[in-house]
């Protein structure tokens, strides 16, 4: 009964079959071969899997071919400039090592002149009313259709109460209902899931404002006290705006770019 | 006890996280349909997407669950086993690794629901897709994070599936001491495992499972990786085995100790190592085993270590033996000692336990109190005493059939008279043809002693008859009367009659043709028939002509019931046993139900009496009947549903 580390125990006590290298030689080169009559007759989604695949081992390929090149490169280091006084043609760039760093000073005026309501999508698609709003129809002969469900994402605040059926004209559902965004901060190139305090703009229509749907290009506020924001002033900041970048109800969840 | 024999070969492989993805994804483009078109009802397509992401979250809850399913839970297993796997395998890294999994599969769970209720909202199939693609997208995503422990589990199985199955509860005998002491060579002297045997420390590095036999037990023996005299927090994974083993086996312990120090460490090191890991022994049966007496003796060692180790066996912690599995001396008297006080060990603490109450309770070994002081031996007859032991050896010893048949040229040339022994009322029995004897009796048994003489007797008569002349005159008498001889035509007839009447019915009876139902048959009759069939029936040719005339009629017309007959054809057939021609007839008249399947008037009375009782109760309280007439639907939905007026159309 062979127990434990059997396979290594039996390799050292009898030792691999004569060929062994060989075979695992004629083994690896065949294997490129294979792999591409392989690519050659895959079709449909097999296909698509194994082209993307190959493409990401490729890049990775030529990722670290391209690292081992750069070691090989000469690094021009701050040593190579001569000392001392120099005439301006023989001034080289040899010595510097990295492009022209833009101050903060300069990256704040050029956001400061871009517009101070310039948002990450300022063009959004219309969207009709009917494809926002579903028809119920009403009454007992089902005649009547006064009512609308909204078939957007929607936010509600804290203390909505549903008004009775009679008089309630839009119906959002409970599925559609959303109280947490995926906020991306897009200096710190990291992704929080906050929640949503209200909704400040929808550019398609203020009652959808009012209604609070959620579609691309929604202004929502979100409560950022988790990120520890601090204001000139010191006073840590809990409110933030951030603009809403994919179609909730297509994706199940809300992405969004926090407008610093 | 229970007896729970762990199989950690059962678990199934844990697949890497992106094969697991593409197991289940691509079960998912198997099982579900793969073609949807937007013209379809938006109904219709939700549910399309709906089952893709339902049967994608139920896979997944499958695998996972089975994950969690199939590694054992350390809380649940024996000990040893649960120790073990935490000296192998980190305890808190293995219950992290399944939490994990647990939670990503709730996860999983959640995220199929969430998305399946937004899909109820849906409205274009381009947004079903998306929230399609959005569902197995989390889920794969959920499934990537398990990366690393997918990867453990996966590593933690094929060990497991390694480790050697070790019996918790069966005699053990475990082999433990420092390394390079001789503990593998034991084990491969004793059992049929393999143990490699090298002359460096740590050739063991796990533990090892033999197995042997003794006393026509099964035995199981387990060799450990050596152990170093150090804390117990010092010890590294490979001696912790050793311990666990030490702590959690009822088994009979062996310390080897190498007198000859050819391992490396002193004995007085060795000896400091059996103290200080002693309270793991417990007051399991102990042996302090010297080994490798081959290179060195007890005696051999200066007197004060001698006296250390012989305090060892005074005080009474471990008794000694000594064994050379080089010389293979003192190796088996080593075993014997061991297994026979583990065994003693074993009863002895079944007997302490209260278990054993239930048992003994049903046990009454009773001792009768002496009646007096006359002795009463067992009766031995003096003959049985003055037999003498057969012995093969002996020349004197009793000849058997076995030799007999040696001498006169072995099986197959000499063949023993098996018969000779035979023990039968007269000896001249034995060697019979037919000497089987059936219920005490054989076949002369069945033989009258008197046959002879009956059949003599029989002839005799015979001969007696023939002389008188009784036979010649049956040959010779021809004279027959006429009466006689109408009868003896008219039974030839008849024979012949019938031996066609029953050929024809054998044709009629083949299927090979065209059936031809009763009636058409009936209606197939000619005149010519009829009369050439009651040709040679000695009725009156008139009754014949009139039959044959009824015949042509009912061509025409169906034959009236035979209670309506004419009483002229009645009286025409008065005297004739022709009303058979009627009956062959195939006429349909109504019969009468109630009387079917009853054979007589009595059984008739009984039943309509047994009937009448039986309906009286219902008739009285007026119920519903088999013969009512019944309306299932008073309106049955297809004929009144809709605007159109009745009668407007067949079908609505």
């Amino acid at each position: 009964m062979p127990q434990n580390e059997y396979i290594e125990e039996s390799i050292k006590r009898h030792g691999r079959r004569f060929d062994h290298d060989e075979r695992k030689r004629k083994r690896e080169a065949r294997m490129v071969h294979k792999n591409s009559q392989f690519a050659q007759k895959v079709h449909g989604l097999k296909a698509k899997i194994h082209n993307k695949k190959r493409h990401s081992e490729k890049i990775q390929m030529k990722k670290t071919i391209k690292m081992h090149d750069e070691k090989s490169a000469n690094q021009k280091t701050g040593d190579a400039v001569p000392e001392g006084a120099v005439p301006a043609y023989l001034l080289d760039r040899e010595g510097q090592q990295r492009a022209k760093i833009l101050s903060n000073m300069i990256k704040q005026k050029r956001k400061e002149k871009a517009g101070k309501w310039n948002v990450p999508l300022p063009k959004v698609r219309g969207i009709a009313e009917d494809e926002t709003f579903r028809v119920i129809k009403t009454g007992k002969q089902k005649t009547k259709s006064w009512k609308r469900l909204v078939t957007k994402a929607t936010f509600i605040g804290e203390g909505f109460t549903r008004k009775p059926p009679k008089y309630e004209r839009f119906i959002r559902p409970m599925a559609l209902r959303y109280k947490k965004a995926n906020v991306t901060h897009p200096e710190l190139k990291a992704t929080f899931q906050l929640p949503i305090i209200s909704v400040k703009k929808n550019p398609q229509s203020p009652m959808y404002t009012q209604l609070g749907v959620l579609t691309k290009g929604t202004i929502i506020e979100v409560n950022v006290s988790e990120l520890g924001l601090v204001t000139t002033g010191g006073k840590v900041v809990w409110g933030k705006y951030a603009q809403i970048t994919n179609n909730p109800e297509n994706d199940g969840c809300i992405n969004s770019v926090l407008l610093v | 006890m229970s007896q729970t024999l762990y199989n950690f070969k059962r678990i199934h492989p844990v697949p890497s996280s992106s094969d697991f993805v593409d197991i289940v994804l691509s079960r998912t483009q198997r099982k579900t349909p793969t073609v949807v078109h937007p013209g379809y009802s938006i109904g219709r397509i939700r549910q399309f997407y709906m089952r893709k992401v339902k049967y994608t979250q139920e896979t997944f809850e499958e695998k996972l669950g089975l994950i969690i399913q199939d590694f054992p839970q350390l809380d649940n297993v024996h000990p040893f086993y649960s120790d073990l796997m935490n000296v192998l395998y980190d305890k808190d890294h293995y219950k992290l690794a399944l939490g994990q999994i647990n939670t990503a599969k709730h996860l999983i769970t959640s995220t199929g629901k969430d998305l399946v209720r937004l899909l109820k909202f849906a409205d274009s199939l381009y947004r079903c897709k998306m929230l399609k693609k959005a569902a197995l997208g989390r889920m794969a995503t959920i499934m990537k994070r398990q990366k690393d422990s997918l990867g453990y589990l996966e590593q933690v199985r094929m060990h497991l599936s390694r480790l050697p199955s070790i019996d918790t509860n069966t005699r053990t005998l475990l082999i433990c001491g420092y390394p390079n002491v001789g503990k593998s060579s034991f084990m491969n002297k004793v059992t049929r495992a393999d143990v490699d045997v090298q002359p460096y420390a740590f050739t063991t590095k796990s533990l090892f499972v033999g197995h042997m036999d003794y006393k026509y037990l099964r035995w199981q023996v387990i060799d450990t990786p050596g152990i170093l005299d150090h804390e117990l927090e010092e010890r590294n994974t490979i001696e912790m085995q050793a311990i666990t083993a030490l702590a959690h086996l009822r088994a009979c312990v062996l310390f080897f100790i190498d007198l000859s120090e050819q391992c490396g460490y002193s004995i007085e090191v060795q000896l400091s190592l059996f103290n200080s890991i002693k309270p793991l022994f417990g007051n399991r049966p102990t042996f302090l085993v010297m080994s490798k007496t081959d290179a060195c003796q007890l005696e051999d060692l200066p007197e004060e270590m001698q006296a250390k180790i012989r305090h060892i066996e005074e005080v009474g912690d471990a008794k000694l033996t000594r064994l050379s599995s080089y010389m293979d001396t003192g190796v088996m008297e080593t075993r014997n000692m061991a297994c026979e006080s583990l065994l003693q060990f074993r009863v002895d603490s079944k007997l302490k336990g209260s278990k054993i109450k239930d048992t003994l309770n049903r046990i009454n070994l009773s001792v009768p109190a002496k009646r007096d002081s006359v002795e009463r031996p067992a009766f031995i007859p003096p003959k049985a005493l003055s037999k003498v032991k057969y012995d093969k050896e002996d020349p004197e010893r009793p000849m058997l059939l076995r030799d007999v048949e040696l001498m006169n040229g072995g099986a197959g040339v000499y063949s023993i008279n098996l018969k000779k022994d035979y023990l039968l009322k007269n000896d001249e029995w034995k060697e019979d043809v037919i000497p089987e004897i059936i219920d005490g009796k054989n076949i002369s048994d069945f033989i009258d002693p008197e046959i002879e003489h009956k059949l003599a007797m029989l002839e005799k008569e015979e001969e007696q008859f023939q002389a008188e002349g009784v036979y010649d005159h049956e040959n010779g008498s021809e004279e027959v009367d006429e009466d006689e001889a109408r009868i003896i035509k008219m039974a030839k007839s008849i024979r012949a009659r019938k031996q066609v009447l029953a050929q024809e019915s054998r044709l009629r009876n083949t299927t090979n043709r065209p059936k031809i139902t009763t009636k058409m048959r009936a209606s197939k009759h000619t005149v010519e028939d009829f009369e050439k069939r009651f040709k040679n029936v000695e009725i009156s040719g008139n009754v014949s002509e009139r039959a044959a005339g009824l015949l042509a009629n009912s061509k025409r017309k169906r034959p009236t019931s035979i209670m309506n007959r004419d009483d002229k054809e009645e009286k025409a057939m008065e005297g004739n046993n022709s009303n058979t021609l009627f009956e062959q007839r195939s006429v349909s008249v109504v019969r009468d139900r109630s009387m079917t399947g009853l054979q007589n008037d009595s059984m008739y009375n009984v039943a309509s009496k047994k009937k009448a009782k039986f309906q009286r109760k219902s008739n009285l309280l007026a119920k519903r009947g088999e013969a009512d007439r019944q309306i299932l639907t008073k309106m049955p939905k297809h004929l009144f549903s809709g605007k159109r007026k009745n009668g407007t159309n067949d079908y609505r």
